[in-house]
């Protein structure tokens, strides 16, 4: 969560507009969604992976983590894909051609899609999202709260982190019971300072003049239309290269 | 005569909860002073503060604006917020949005200036606190000198009158805090008057020229700055050390002499040790230039 967060603050797309770099990613999802996976899907990763470790800069085992875990949800299925129960004769279970196929394709087809979804988290923060969404009509107040909430959480995984330690230095967690109470505490103590943190942010929102609106300056976004074009150029190609290679397989 | 500035009179204030942090409390805040709040901890300085903009209102007493009575009604409590700019003590509780550019926009777009003004309060600000560099940084992944100096910046950049600051050197390494300091006197030149709250006699003693010793929740003490932190029974009551520049100096018999004045700051003493010792001075032992004798952008 840290590490996503950081790449997408400080990588070398960070100041694009978030259209630009939503027009590319959900081409590539769609073209995933629609063509035949076999050829479509590889050709997407790879557009994905290099637009984020080349484009972007974000390296390499950042975005193999970020991955990792759904990836690992995703093996874990396919048994149950490519296997087929058959109940019509007793019991028949055996590894059939089309849920071999079926794993296959879903597989590159999940995987395609996730690292289109992994590019757009780690090279955009999650507040400019957050801040689009006033665009599209979501109330200016629901959007200040969550972005106060993004702000928060970082607080409080600092405090619950720091706090974890402190524990940890005391012994408090030197044995299975002792973790269990330490924890109950430190969540208690979370709420409460969660509360008190929230009464003086008041104070020091209230101290620079709020009335009710969270008003900044925007982040200096441009569109631009060239890099828009070359996202576009981008879904454009991969989506030719997957006709005429499929044509060629068949 | 005329009212001070900014006042407290018989101020009374218990948390909700019953815990009373002031007990009776009289201050006065004159234009053009620097003031400091010196206490041990728990004394009640962080709850005097956020009463002198506004922020809690006492159960007794009275804040006195220009001799006024405070108003606690809405568009008195903003007009009140736009002369008197408070700093928290901890600026994770100041800083809230994404970017420091963006929270230190925030006091500016409240006083209602246009995103150009604004943003040249912000470009300001940040250049007198040394932080251009971390503009586009998010404000959760800052350090906490970092986010201290933002959060300062943020009230700057509204250009209070009165600009009241609770410990605003605790956790800046000794560069940060003589370069806060030299921000500070270039504001106090530009014409606001400054209160802060320490517990540090030294920083109070070497900078501040009022000086108001808190006790158990009332001001033991307030006045000239040499005066009060040389009265050894006023300190002795307020659990507080003389300041060591003084013991110092009245250890090697300095500053009995009434022309000449007991000297403030570290370097004079050290040149004035130097003399007693007869070392030549050494640029070696000099600290570097305080900030406030290059130009900054507040001048
Ligand atoms: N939110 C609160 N609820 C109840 N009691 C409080 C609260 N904040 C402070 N107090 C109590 O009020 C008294 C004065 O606290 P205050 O924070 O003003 O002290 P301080 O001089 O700023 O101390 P420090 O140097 O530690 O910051 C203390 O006894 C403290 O326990
Ligand atoms: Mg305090």
């Amino acid at each position: 969560m840290r590490a996503i967060d950081h790449h997408a603050w400080t990588n070398r797309w960070r100041r694009w507009h978030p259209a630009e770099k939503l027009l590319p990613a959900s081409g590539l999802l769609v073209l995933t969604l629609i063509l035949p996976p076999l050829t479509t899907a590889p050709l997407v990763l790879a557009g994905a992976v290099l637009a984020t470790v080349r484009g972007a800069g974000v390296p390499l085992p950042t975005l193999l983590s970020v991955l990792a875990a759904p990836t690992a949800f995703l093996v874990a299925g396919i048994p149950f894909l490519a296997v087929s129960v058959d109940f019509t004769q007793g019991f028949d279970l055996r590894l059939s051609n089309d849920g071999w196929w079926l794993a296959l394709t879903t597989m590159l087809r999940a995987l395609a899609a996730m690292s289109c979804l992994a590019f757009l988290i780690l090279t955009t923060p999650l507040t400019d999202w957050i801040t689009s969404l006033r665009r599209v009509g979501v109330p200016s107040g629901v959007v200040e709260l969550i972005l106060l909430t993004y702000r928060l959480i970082f607080v409080f995984v600092e405090r619950a982190l720091t706090g974890h330690q402190a524990q940890t230095a005391r012994l408090g967690h030197s044995r299975v019971d002792r973790s269990v109470r330490s924890l109950g505490w430190l969540a208690g103590n979370l709420f409460q300072r969660a509360l008190a943190q929230a009464r003086r942010l008041e104070i020091g929102l209230l101290a620079r003049g709020y009335t009710g609106e969270l008003r900044v300056l925007a982040p200096p976004h441009v569109l631009s239309r060239t890099r828009l074009a070359a996202g576009l150029g981008l879904v454009g190609l991969v989506g030719a290269a997957s006709g005429l290679l499929a044509r060629g397989f068949s | 005569m005329t009212a001070p500035l900014l006042a407290a009179r018989g101020l009374e204030y218990a948390y909700p909860g019953g815990v009373t942090a002031l007990r009776g409390l009289d201050l006065n805040i004159e234009r053009g002073w620097k003031l400091a709040v010196l206490g041990p901890n728990g004394s009640g300085k962080t709850t005097l503060l956020l009463h002198l903009n506004g922020a809690c209102k006492p159960t007794r007493g009275e804040i006195r604006l220009d001799g006024q009575p405070a108003r606690y009604d809405h568009r008195a409590l903003n007009q009140w917020r736009r002369r008197v700019g408070l700093v928290l003590q901890e600026p994770d509780d100041q800083l809230f949005a994404a970017t420091v550019e963006q929270d230190v926009s925030f006091g500016p777009l409240n006083l209602g200036l246009s995103e150009a003004e604004a943003a040249e309060r912000v470009h300001e600000a940040l250049t007198a606190l040394r932080v251009t560099h971390l503009a586009d940084r998010p404000t959760h992944a800052l350090s906490f000198g970092q986010k201290k100096r933002v959060a300062i910046a943020g009230v700057l950049a509204m250009r209070p009158e009165i600009l009241v600051l609770d410990e605003p050197t605790a956790g800046l390494d000794p560069h940060g805090v003589t370069h806060l300091l030299g921000v500070l006197q270039q504001l106090r030149e530009a014409g606001t008057t400054l209160v802060f709250s320490t517990h540090d006699v030294d920083l109070a003693y070497g900078w501040a020229d009022q000086v108001a010793v808190f006790h158990e929740g009332a001001v033991l003490c307030q006045g000239e700055t040499a005066a009060v932190l040389g009265n050894r029974d006023v300190l002795h009551r307020a659990r507080l050390r003389p300041p060591l520049l003084l013991e110092v100096t009245e250890m090697l018999g300095m500053g009995r002499d009434r022309l000449q004045p007991t000297p403030r700051s570290r370097e004079a003493v050290l040149e004035l040790l130097r003399e007693r010792l007869g070392r030549p001075s050494s640029a070696a032992f000099m600290e570097p230039a305080p900030a406030h004798s290059r130009r900054g952008p507040l001048e």
